[in-house]
């Protein structure tokens, strides 16, 4: 029940807090999951990604990406002068609420989005 | 809570059809009335100001504006909203556009958003699906969108419908086949071109296709706001099944 209502506050933190992290040169994604009876599917939308530098982990019960854009980005490039900084990285940390088999995890790239597919066990 | 309509009286066109881009699935709507207001060059004509409305304002080229306005030429005119609109304010907003689509006499109205699909990264072309207060609008949509026969909508566009039909104002939505989850600049092209055949427009989408990755990194924010409220409306009863017709 503690773990839960901690994760309920860490996600909505998440959610509340800015997706850049000016510092760190790291964006969060948007991401999505679905879980099949069969299989958990994860989305991440990784618009200016190097196709060539793309990594899928497992942590724990976590699936971790780590995607590097093609060129860095600033945030000039959206007209802001008020706010400095650029990225050149996404990373996003999913928690996977299911058992699954991290052994056969696969993912493809496709209109830009990352689909990761993990059969469940 | 009352929601104003502060216009710019002079700049109203006489005549027009109003197209409705609300913040929705793949965000199609935004994309697609953003393309539309700059290839069309339009002008603001109306913002809108309530106490139900998240208190931002948006600049650009460093004037403040309201993040909910509308845009227009001589026949058309766009309301765009830059802000995921609160779930709690879609009821009044919903009866206040179609209020104020009324009372300016418009031809028609069009609203223009996503029908989320899972299997999108399959889908090359997106199709574009209409829903009509009255199968008549079919001699306007013609054979450019399919007519949604079955199903749910969900959100301040199934109010508008409701609306539109209770005082007889003439309405379509155009819903294309879109991501829930990820702004959809492809999605929103389908909508134009559908758009360009109903309305005669001839806007080309080659630079808004060109720009998709600018523009799914621009729109992320807006649309995990979005995604937030959607989920509050209960926006997946979409994927229902629908019951047994009574």
């Amino acid at each position: 029940m503690e773990r839960k209502k901690r994760e309920f506050f860490e996600d909505l933190m998440n959610f509340m807090s800015s997706s850049w992290n000016e510092e760190a040169s790291i964006m969060q994604p948007l991401y999505n999951m679905v879980l099949k009876p069969n299989e958990v599917v994860v989305t991440v939308d990784l618009p200016y990604v190097d196709l060539n530098k793309i990594e899928v982990k497992a942590v724990e019960d976590k699936l971790e990406v780590l995607a590097k854009t093609k060129e860095a980005i600033c945030l000039s490039k959206f007209g802001l002068k008020h706010r400095s900084g650029e990225f050149n990285c996404y990373h996003i940390v999913v928690q996977i609420p299911v058992p699954v088999d991290w052994r056969r995890l696969t993912y493809r790239l496709k209109r830009g989005i990352l689909e990761v597919h993990l059969p469940r066990l | 809570m009352e929601i104003r309509f502060v216009e710019r009286k002079e700049l109203i066109p006489k005549k027009f059809v109003l197209i409705n881009a609300l913040p929705d699935v793949g965000l199609v709507g935004v994309i697609a009335a953003t393309h539309l207001i700059s290839s069309l060059k339009m002008k603001e004509i109306a913002y809108l100001d309530s106490e139900v409305f998240p208190p931002i304002i948006v600049l650009h080229e460093g004037e403040p504006k309201s993040p909910i306005r509308i845009l227009a030429n001589d026949s058309l005119a766009i309301l765009i909203s830059e802000t995921a609109v609160p779930a709690e304010a879609i009821y009044p907003l919903a009866n206040a556009i179609v209020n104020w689509a009324s009372s300016k006499n418009v031809e028609y109205m069009i609203s223009l958003g996503g029908l989320a699909v899972q299997n999108r990264q399959d889908i090359d072309s997106p199709k574009v699906f209409a829903v009509l207060t009255d199968k008549k609008l079919m001699n306007i949509v013609g054979d450019s969108a399919e007519l949604m026969e079955e199903g749910y909508i969900v959100g301040a566009y199934a109010l508008m419908i409701k609306k539109c039909m209770e005082i007889k104002l003439p309405a379509i939505t155009l819903l294309a086949q879109s991501f829930f989850s990820y702004p959809d600049p492809e999605a929103a092209a389908a909508t134009i071109k559908v758009l360009n055949k109903i309305l005669n427009l001839n806007v080309d989408v080659s630079e808004l296709l060109q720009r998709g990755e600018e523009i799914r990194l621009r729109a992320k924010d807006i649309m995990r706001r979005t995604q937030a409220e959607l989920i509050k409306m209960n926006k997946a009863q979409e994927y229902d099944l629908p019951p047994l017709y009574m």
